[in-house]
């Protein structure tokens, strides 16, 4: 039997609340210590205890993030689930079952590993036998693919930080149930592992994680929120790291948090914040993005900076609340009602969390207004591998006058009047005593006082347009993979960047070869219509039913391109899988005759 | 003639607004002069006030008033968040809030709760008329039962009381008051001015174009007759030594508040004690079976922390940090990254 080494994935079916996550991100870093490409994906469901929850674990050599096609060692520790995942396996995998559950593995075409892993776990701790048993598949796992005991033990201990007792309870655990492998179990499968030179500056860091020490480094002063799935974490990150990193040398606090009764009252104190000359954000998802619509409005028409991050899931409504989608594409780029023009950030990668999480307070206070994070469940709430955050650059403030001397240099100033020819204008904060104004949603005019006149209302939404198109050129631009054939072009964006490589080795195996550009911000940058120029069919491929991007792209490129650009988007909840995908793509081009 | 300036030598002029576009003879336009006369006489700098409102005929005021003072004219039943959010980041300023009934006790409720509940520095006017103006005079939320608007049939729901609610909520200054109650509500309002924490003031405010018919419990002429006053008020200012004031004849409380100043209570009936909430409330209670308003100083507790106090803020105003003191350093990022790399 040849062996097949570093390219497999591990599905692992447990329940919720049963401390199977534990288990599962000992196994994923021990898999990264050993150097090798590793992704693991949670699929979980909303709730405290009992329901469904699987771990994907994929090792890769060629690098490859996404979800594997198919479960090559699957581990059933969850009765509901059993017969199930047992009938979806393909012949010639690997079944690691707790023979404690007393369901049957009725199938012959597959190679089984029975071990009686609440037995095991009983002998250890008959009372947290139910939470040992987990700890125990991952010993049996290590047993049978080859994961070093040395590197085992650490991934335990920096799980476990500093809890001595549960360090050692699990180690014996591991320990047990690698005896038992040995001494009961015939290793009859191909797969192992085998260990890689790892490179020491990489890390495994979540991407609510990265946001979040994104937002403290761009010198956030408020962070509202209210608790919804899945950006909860990104504020607790933040929370968890002010002692750290924002208390001044007195003990005093830099950075105010305050957990919001509610979306509305977050993102009001969200412009609040930014009125005042604080730099402020709030996380959120979806439904809290339709709360927060009004103040949205307010920000962008009354010329307020703030920061909200959307980590999406999927809707419409609650939606499958712990699933992944790319589904706000539209509700941020037009949020608010009349007219609206959003500026929103998307990172593809950790580190793109990071930078965009300080960017995104420099975009705000340039151009006065609400300014967007898009991630979502899986970019956001799984573990990816990163190789370093970069040091901010300097802070930009925008243009605001602190002193008389400011103020006095500019001829007949007005808190709206657009003295730079650049749609942007000078503010002054509350308590400088400079130019007071109120500051209202209402009509006004260049010198922020009330007007219903229409000739001024024209002026000013047409200069809060040239103000936001003005983002174009200096937001991130697209970042593009070209190919020289230019025949096809794939435009995508967020987290679908770690999924990219592998639809496009899938094309590319077909014959197709597919340039790339990877859109990192809205509005869109003027090298996306270029990129359109340069091809002959476009696909604009998303996580979502509708093709939002493909729609944004339709009402904003020329009508003479609109024609060459197709849509494909697919979202079942689940982090996008290759195959799915460049198969959708490749039936879309035979559609379109490309 | 020499014209009349304030303790830090500011005319009056400095703390008026805009002309106003409410209806003449507006509740809320009295209110309006009571704050440009209590900011003034309180002697407090137009720009270390923030003026902040929501949407309805009173958030329309604060452009009638302290027109040297930043503002923000928020949205409906919003005010509270905004201001939440814009005093955590500038703790030292002064915030002075206009807000209505439907504002605050319809939209805005889950807002005014949790103002409350946080503390939050500011001075919280309620101008209570129990219509809504703007959109020509529907009931609101605070209008009594049995009480009428022109040509409407008598409301028939339960009242939201503000004050009782900003009680239960354990609000540290709770008063109320009337448009045309001129010395209470401006020694009340400059003693909300010189409190720390949520000072609340429910104002009834009439409305003269939906609801000024002697029907409605809110109407002028109603509340005139209807008025129990818990006390006589005199604010005396920090800058104005307690001996230099003359004594009051008969029985009287003196009230510290957190700048220094004091707000002297002369009993006019039974002594209301303002550290009880229960007294409070059963004050409130006996004035709505009896059809009347009570106005007064209800409720005063200097106790609890503000939110900023609470959330241990740096004694800087986080507006007014430096780049340096907001962003952690690059050595804090690389002890950072070595630790997600060990």
């Amino acid at each position: 039997m040849e062996k097949v080494v570093n390219d497999f994935t591990f599905n692992i079916a447990t329940a919720n609340g049963t401390g199977s996550q534990s288990a599962n991100l000992i196994l994923l870093h021990s898999m990264f210590e050993m150097g090798l490409p590793v992704s693991g994906k949670n699929l979980f469901p909303s709730n405290i205890s009992g329901l469904p929850t699987w771990y994907i674990v994929r090792v890769s050599e060629a690098g490859y993030q996404a979800p594997g096609d198919r479960t090559h060692i699957q581990v059933l520790m969850n009765k509901a689930t059993w017969a199930k995942d047992l009938a979806a396996l393909e012949p010639g995998s690997v079944v690691i079952y707790n023979t404690n559950v007393k369901l049957p593995v009725e199938r012959d075409d597959i190679i089984a590993y029975p071990v009686p892993m609440t037995k095991i776990a009983r002998s250890l701790h008959p009372k947290l036998a139910r939470m040992i048993a987990n700890i125990i598949y991952v010993g049996v796992i290590a047993e049978l693919v080859g994961i070093d005991q040395a590197v085992l033990e650490k991934a335990v201990a920096k799980q476990f930080k500093g809890k001595q007792s549960a360090i050692e309870m699990n180690i014996t655990a591991v320990n047990l149930a690698r005896e038992y492998v040995a001494e009961n179990i015939e290793k009859s499968d191909p797969f192992c592992l085998e260990a890689r030179e790892k490179d020491p500056n990489t890390f495994l860091v979540e991407g609510n994680e990265a946001t979040a020490l994104g937002s403290i480094f761009g010198g956030v002063t408020m962070l509202s929120w209210y608790p919804i799935t899945p950006s909860s974490s990104l504020a607790e990150e933040i929370i968890d790291y002010i002692p750290q990193l924002r208390t001044d040398s007195e003990g005093g606090v830099t950075c105010a948090v305050i957990q919001a009764e509610d979306e509305l009252a977050a993102a009001g104190m969200v412009v609040g914040a930014g009125w005042a000359g604080g730099r402020s954000m709030t996380c959120t998802s979806g439904p809290g993005i339709s709360l927060m619509s009004e103040f949205i409005g307010l920000s962008y028409f009354a010329e307020v900076p703030g920061v909200i991050w959307d980590i999406n899931r999927v809707g419409p409504s609650t939606g499958l609340p712990t699933r992944t989608q790319q589904g706000d594409v539209n509700l941020l780029y037009e949020a608010g009602h009349g007219d609206t023009k959003h500026i929103v950030l998307f990172p593809g990668t950790v580190e793109e969390c990071f930078e965009f999480g300080w960017r995104a307070f420099d975009y705000a206070e340039r151009y006065q207004t609400m300014v967007f994070g898009f991630s979502d469940l899986d970019l956001g709430m799984n573990f990816w591998v990163c190789d370093g955050f970069d040091y901010p650059d300097r802070m930009d403030r925008g243009k605001v006058l602190h002193t008389q001397e400011e103020l006095d240099a500019i001829e007949n100033y007005g808190r709206y009047r657009d003295v730079d020819g650049d749609g942007i204008c000078y503010r002054t904060l509350p308590g400088s005593g400079l130019e007071p104004i109120l500051t209202r949603g209402t009509g006004r005019d260049e010198d922020g006082v009330y007007s219903e006149d229409p000739a001024i209302y024209v002026a000013t939404m047409e200069r809060l347009k040239n103000k936001i198109d003005g983002s174009r050129t200096a937001l991130p631009q697209p970042l593009l993979r070209e190919e020289e054939e230019q025949e096809v072009g794939i435009i995508y964006f967020g987290s679908m960047e770690n999924t990219i490589q592998e639809i496009d080795d899938q094309l590319e195996s077909t014959g197709r070869k597919v340039s790339q550009c990877r859109v990192r911000a809205l509005p869109l940058s003027p090298m996306v219509e270029e990129f359109v120029q340069n091809h002959e069919t476009i696909i604009v491929l998303e996580v979502n039913r509708d093709g939002q991007m493909y729609g944004i792209l339709r009402k904003e490129l020329p009508i003479e391109l609109v024609p060459r650009v197709h849509s494909v988007a697919f979202s079942d909840g689940i982090p996008p899988r290759a195959r799915v995908y460049s198969d959708m793509i490749l039936e879309k081009l035979e559609e379109v005759g490309a | 003639m020499t014209i009349k300036l304030n303790i830090i030598e500011l005319p009056k002029s400095d703390y008026q607004g805009g002309p106003s576009s409410l209806c003449p003879g507006c509740g809320h336009d009295q209110i309006s002069s009571v704050i440009i006369n209590a900011a003034w006489e309180n002697g407090i700098e137009p720009e270390n006030i923030a003026k902040m409102s929501g949407i309805g005929c009173s958030s329309k005021t604060p452009a009638y008033f302290l027109g040297k003072s930043h503002g923000f004219n928020t949205l409906h039943g919003r005010m509270p968040s905004v201001t939440t959010g814009a005093n955590v980041t500038n703790k030292d300023m002064q915030f002075i809030a206009v807000s209505g009934d439907g504002d605050t006790a319809s939209i805005g409720i889950g807002q005014f709760v949790h103002a409350i509940r946080r503390n939050l520095n500011m001075v919280y006017i309620i101008e209570n008329n129990g219509v809504y103006g703007l959109t020509k005079g529907q009931y609101s939320a605070t209008v009594e039962v049995g009480s009428a608007k022109r040509k409407a049939e008598p409301n028939e729901q339960v009242p939201i009381d503000l004050c009782a609610m900003a009680i239960n909520l354990g609000c540290t200054f709770v008063a109320r008051s009337f448009s045309g109650a001129k010395k209470q509500l401006t020694a009340l309002i400059r003693a909300a001015m010189s409190h720390r924490g949520t000072a609340v003031i429910d104002v009834i405010s009439p409305c003269v174009t939906f609801a000024n018919n002697d029907e409605f419990f809110r109407s002028y002429g109603y509340v005139k007759d209807n008025d129990m006053e818990l006390h006589a008020y005199d604010y005396i200012p920090h800058f104005t030594p307690l001996g230099e004031v003359e004594i009051p004849e008969g029985e009287f409380q003196d009230i510290a508040l957190f700048n220094g100043s004091t707000l002297r209570l002369e009993t006019i009936e039974s002594g209301h004690d303002t550290s009880d909430a229960v007294a409070a409330l059963s004050q409130i209670h006996k004035a709505e079976q009896e059809k009347r308003h009570v106005t007064g100083l209800l409720y005063y507790n200097p106790g609890p922390k503000t939110l900023d106090e609470w959330l241990e803020l740096s004694e800087t105003p986080l507006a007014n940090l430096s780049e340096e003191q907001m962003r952690p350093s690059e050595t804090d990022l690389a002890t950072l990254l070595a630790e997600f790399r060990e």
